[in-house]
């Protein structure tokens, strides 16, 4: 069942009409294979792949339709399905399961657990339909991760959206209203076969999609369109950079001089925090902690220690954690996205870093914009999460086979016990009063 | 004392090994015990005694001599031990505890040989009674079957001036014995360990392990013979196999990760495996039914020195009050308590495996720590498997005094 | 029985500062077997077990005083007793006695240096109240580290002060923390070092009041407990809570009846009438209060003893050793 990489978008965030060609394409296909994996499910127990998959669907589906992220597999691999992998929606897990029986005989139960993470996508995917081409040079930026990050992304993804709104033109008939909305869409599939939705997008993009709508219908086609790059421009402007300059504000008051502050990876708010208490001549030590797949903790050394004076730098890999902690005084990180019930979504390895800096009473700060917030509650790494491409494993690795998989998660969930405060924009907030805020902003979300 | 020629004999072998010791071209613990014990045994057969403290002697030297010659890190003040880029030294090594424990071990079994032999040829003299001995050893026994040095010396002396060799001539073929003993319990350990792996991994179950070690591969891979079950491997910080010297100018080393050749390995022998970066362990311990790690050693409180990682698996595990089972052979049990109560990271390893030379002008500027081992709190485990038994770590402690003599802590 | 005193013995032995109280219950016991005139083994450890009942009683603080009388006991009850004769018998058994506790005046130094071993330079200590053989091994870490104390004031009788007088006449750095204020200062602390009474059957530590409030706040944080301890303070008691220690008794803790207003006025008519009827002396507050408490074995981690580094769970291995037949 060889396919072309970019199945079908996922349904679209908004209830317009989707593109319906490609739709209903993806739909006849899911049939198939619902009829195929039914058959097959009867010998299998997928019972726990299913309920988990069920309960964090329906809460999902209850909340303001979240983008769902089809990540999907590369060419078929022989080490693992051949069906398309899953979507985070009801049944995938199971459809994952029973859909590789067929094609290669039974899979352990260990395969099929991590089965739902999806396989890392490879890039130069096709393009299937009227992708503008700043989108098709963003996905490839995606995919071959040059552009990392909750942030970077968001940002990369609007400013490529400004300029496929200035050189849309509204078919006739037709608002723009109404219309955009669904010129975009395939665009957003088009980004998120190559890399899954980041929080961030999809909160951005539901901004967008209300702007759009919400926009004049009696306003010239050049005026909206202005005043909607205008709106994304805010945007940008007030929920990132700015937020992000109140938050460098607020975390630099906690770094006093001679304190030793621990970072995992690299977040770019911390990166600024850091060069700002620099900047004010606070004297102070960065331990940067690090670790595969990705290893970003480098990039952040390299600008850490291109300041002059350069800020005095540890370096270690994540196994170093427990001879370091001793000596440090906070724990700054970032974060993909934050949640309900307080859980921080981010890097691999953070988790790790929070509990074992908790348990010597170091505190742990996380910083976060306020449009990182999500309304899901997530409970552990395991429902949602992405792997990384297997370019990012050391050629000496060992390659997969029937009986090796190399998994490379990007993300795990720190539970809210082990986060001290959380530093947003508008203020320093326990990690479970989260849930107040977003309303407090007027952010309307069901 | 032993003549001269034996001691100059004694001393090549020595030095051999502790010069390989040195230069990490013994690898591995069990490999460690191993030659030790191979050298202790040609030191007792050569060995001239005429009463059983000097024989002590001299292997309490040997075994000093040997401990002595192990590279240890120079890390001493946590905040930034590393290599010193600039000058170009590096911190070699990692100490094997093997080594010791392999030491008080033929120790122990001399002393047990000897008091055997000697039981009913000298009567036992007047036990001293005190209070101290009550409290120290129990009550008072009207036969002592366990002496120690104050009771012992008396029957010794008197083999002096008959025949000064008599005493060892009849002491020596049960002492290699028991050396012989040794060996085969060092020969056979994995297998032993490895009897009972059915008994502790059921079906289906996933384990996650972490970075390389031969006991538990072979464990592992016994438990495969009789059931399914997937292994999620952690790969583990980078170790080094063998490391320079700069004053010698040899530059031989390369950058092993346990974790990738051990994940190859069990997959090679059809056990489902997954080979993930140290970074997920904690994503995936949720589905995660068991944690098995290898020891580097095992401490008197029952916590143990472990390949770096291992504290973060164990506490992971921890938070999710997943079980944390230790795979290692008895010859690991060290009577040494964690001093200073830090991580174990005494020994460090080449920072350039974490930031390479390639990154060029970052190398100057920043410091490194690749820490070789982790120390592990008792608390963090529930049990040892070892070649001899499960204990949970409350009991090492008592293990440890089964195995070997209190006055051989410090050789 | 005779007209000896044993009491008295006990006070008179205990006026020597080296001597702990479970050492002096054996030379008070050595004593009495001197004076005694029993005739055979029976009736010696009878009076034996009595004398300790009567200092148990009239001693304020029996914990380890019993601990001392118990080994004692135990061992003259297990002594194999060849000889016929029984006045060669008592001889040796008061030659016993009293050899043991001059060996036993050189533990505090054994276990000083064992726990040197874990105290590294540059490290900062809490200690509670005062403890002979805390301040043996404060001092000798002196001599060779660098170490900086903190010791808590141990209300109400204050003993942490006369510590930190001590400390300071030597030279180390010392700081009195309140009693309250230990949790504010336990993240400045490496590890925490108290001396004991007792050391019990579950593994546990009986000790001034306070300790376990330390110990659940070094737990807490995440710091090591130490507990130095004697051989023979080890005592085969098991309480199960705070309130089944021998010294709790139930008017400790116990809430004071407030009298009716009317009545004080005229029973205090001769005082001065105008003491608060209400008013609280810090008598009342530290008769009111137990001395000391009970701390679980889960919260310790290593005993020291001059029979080595115990875990909790190698303490009892001892005991069951020494009293199970």
């Amino acid at each position: 069942m060889s396919e072309p990489s970019k199945d079908g978008p996922p349904t679209p965030l908004s209830s317009s009409q989707p593109s319906q060609k490609s739709m209903t394409k993806a739909e006849r296909r899911e049939l198939q294979e619902r009829q195929r994996a039914a058959k097959a499910a009867q010998k299998q127990q997928q019972g726990q792949g299913q309920g988990q998959a069920s309960s964090s669907a329906s809460s999902r589906s209850k909340a303001q339709g979240a983008p769902q992220k089809k990540s999907e597999s590369g060419r078929p691999r022989a080490s693992s399905s051949a069906a398309p992998t899953s979507s985070r929606d009801v049944g995938g897990a199971a459809r994952d399961g029973s859909g590789g029986i067929d094609s290669e005989g039974p899979k352990t139960r260990g395969l099929r657990i991590f089965s739902h993470f999806g396989l890392p996508k490879t890039s130069g995917h096709q393009v299937k339909g009227d992708i503008h081409p700043a989108i098709i040079r963003l996905g490839l930026q995606f995919s071959e991760f040059k552009i990392c990050g909750a942030n970077a992304r968001c940002i990369a993804m609007l400013t490529a959206f400004k300029t496929v709104i200035q050189d849309y033109t509204t078919p006739a008939h037709n608002t723009l209203s109404r219309h955009l909305m669904t010129y975009l869409s395939p665009q957003i599939s088009h980004l998120v076969a190559a890399r899954p939705m980041s929080v961030t997008m999809g909160n951005a993009i539901r901004q967008l999609k209300l702007e759009i709508s919400g926009s004049d219908i009696d306003l010239p086609e050049q005026d909206a369109k202005d005043a909607l790059c205008h709106i994304i421009d805010n945007y940008i402007r007030d929920r990132i950079i700015i937020a992000d300059e109140v938050i460098e504000d607020l975390a630099v008051k906690k770094i006093k001089d001679g304190d030793v502050v621990m970072t995992y990876a690299r977040s770019s708010l911390v990166e600024k925090i850091l060069i700002r208490a620099h900047a004010l001549n606070k004297r102070f030590s960065v331990i940067v902690l690090d670790s595969r797949p990705l290893l970003e903790g480098k990039t952040l050394l390299r600008t850490l220690t291109s300041t002059t004076p350069p800020i005095s730098c540890t370096y270690a890999l994540l196994p170093a954690l427990p001879s370091l902690i001793k000596e440090v005084s906070v724990v700054l990180v970032g974060a993909h996205s934050l949640h309900t019930n307080g859980s921080v979504y981010s890097r691999a390895g953070t988790a790790m870093v929070a509990m074992l800096a908790k348990e010597h009473s170091v505190p742990v700060m996380v910083c976060c914009e306020t449009y990182k917030f999500s309304e899901s509650i997530m409970l552990d790494a395991f429902g949602k999460n992405e792997l990384a491409p297997l370019k990012f494993s050391p050629p000496e690795a060992p390659k997969p086979h029937s009986n090796l998989e190399v998994l490379d998660p990007l993300y795990d969930s720190t539970p809210p016990t082990c986060i001290t405060a959380v530093v947003t924009e508008v203020g320093l907030i326990p990690p479970t009063s989260i849930s107040s805020i977003p309303l407090a902003l007027g952010k309307t979300s069901l | 004392m032993a003549s001269d020629p034996q001691m100059l004999a004694n001393q090549r072998i020595v030095e051999d090994l502790a010069s390989r010791l040195r230069r990490r071209q013994v690898v591995g613990s069990r490999q460690a015990a191993l030659e030790t014990l191979l050298v202790l045994r040609q030191v007792v057969s050569r060995a001239r005694f005429s009463n059983v403290d000097q024989l002590v002697d001299v292997i309490r030297s040997v075994g000093r001599r040997l401990v002595d010659a192990q590279p240890k890190g120079r890390a001493h003040s946590f905040l930034y031990e590393y290599a010193d880029f600039n000058h170009g030294s590096f911190i070699t090594g990692t100490s094997e505890h093997s080594v010791g424990n392999t030491v008080r071990k033929v120790l122990h079994h001399i002393r047990e040989e000897y008091h055997t032999a000697t039981e009913g040829s000298t009567p036992a003299p007047a036990p001293t009674f005190s209070i101290a001995k009550f409290v120290s050893q129990g009550q008072p026994r009207k036969q002592q079957t366990v002496q120690k040095n104050d009771a012992a010396k008396v029957p010794l002396k008197e083999n002096d001036p008959d025949d000064p060799d008599s005493f060892a001539r009849t002491l020596k073929p049960v002492l290699m014995e028991a050396i012989q003993d040794v060996f085969d319990e060092l020969e056979t350990v994995y297998d032993n360990i490895s009897k009972n792996a059915k008994d502790h991994i059921h079906s289906d179950e996933i384990i996650l392990t972490l970075g390389k070690s031969k006991t538990v591969e072979s464990f592992l891979k016994a438990a495969a013979h009789h059931r399914n079950y997937t292994v999620i491997v952690a790969e583990t910080a980078p170790s080094f196999v063998f490391s320079s010297f700069h004053d010698h100018g040899l530059t031989r080393h390369f950058t092993r990760y346990g974790g990738r050749e051990m994940a190859k390995s069990l997959s090679s022998a059809g056990i489902s495996t997954f080979l993930v970066p140290d970074s997920s362990i904690y994503a995936l311990m949720s589905r995660v039914n068991k944690v098995i790690l290898g020891a580097h050693a095992i401490l008197a409180n029952g916590g143990m020195f472990a390949t770096s990682g291992a504290l973060l698996a164990a506490t992971a595990a921890r938070a999710y009050s997943t079980p944390v089972v230790v795979c290692a052979g008895q010859f690991k049990l060290t009577p040494l308590w964690n001093l200073y109560h830090e991580y174990g990271a005494l020994d460090f390893g080449d920072p350039s495996s974490v930031l390479g030379f390639e990154e060029g002008d970052l190398v100057d500027k920043v410091d490194v720590v690749n820490p070789y081992y982790d120390y592990v709190q008792p608390e963090l485990l529930d049990a040892f498997i070892t070649n001899y038994g499960d204990h949970p770590p409350s009991s090492i402690y008592r293990l440890l005094k089964e195995t070997y003599d209190d006055e051989d802590n410090e050789l | 029985m005779s007209d000896f005193e044993i009491f008295e013995t006990y006070q008179r032995l205990l006026k020597n500062e080296e001597l702990s109280t479970p050492l002096a219950a054996i030379l008070a016991l050595t004593e009495m077997i001197e004076q005694s005139r029993a005739g055979t083994m029976f009736e010696l450890v009878k009076e034996l077990k009595d004398g300790a009942e009567e200092l148990n009683l009239k001693s304020p603080n029996p914990i380890s005083l019993n601990a001392g009388c118990e080994l004692f006991i135990e061992f003259i009850t297990l002594f194999p007793h060849p000889s016929a004769n029984f006045s060669e018998l008592k001889t040796e058994l008061i030659r016993q006695g009293q050899q043991y506790v001059v060996e036993a005046l050189t533990y505090r130094k054994k276990i000083a240096e064992l726990a040197f071993d874990f105290i590294k330079d540059d490290s900062v200590i809490l200690t509670h109240s005062y403890s002979r053989v805390v301040m043996q091994t404060l001092l000798m870490a002196h001599r060779r580290k660098r170490i900086s104390v903190f010791v808590t004031e141990a209300r109400p009788r204050g003993l942490g002060i006369k510590t930190a007088e001590k400390l300071r006449a030597v030279g180390i750095p010392c700081s009195v923390v309140l009693d309250s204020a230990v949790a504010y200062a336990i993240d400045k602390v490496d590890f925490v070092l108290v001396g004991s009474e007792a050391v019990v059957e579950s593994g546990g530590l009986i000790n001034a009041v306070g300790s376990n409030q330390i110990a659940i706040i070094a737990k807490a944080a995440n710091k090591p407990f130490y507990a130095l301890a004697e051989s023979y303070k080890f005592h085969r008691l098991f309480p199960l809570s705070q309130y089944d220690l021998p010294s709790h008794n139930p008017k400790l803790l116990s809430f004071t009846q407030p009298r009716p207003p009317g009545m004080s006025l005229k029973t205090q008519s001769n005082n001065a009438s105008e003491v608060n009827p209400h008013q609280i002396n810090q008598e009342q507050i530290a008769q009111n209060n137990p001395d000391v408490d009970y701390t679980r074995p889960d919260l310790i981690s290593l005993v020291f003893s001059d029979v080595g580094s115990l875990t909790p769970e190698g303490v009892s291995q001892y005991l069951v050793g020494m009293f199970a037949g």
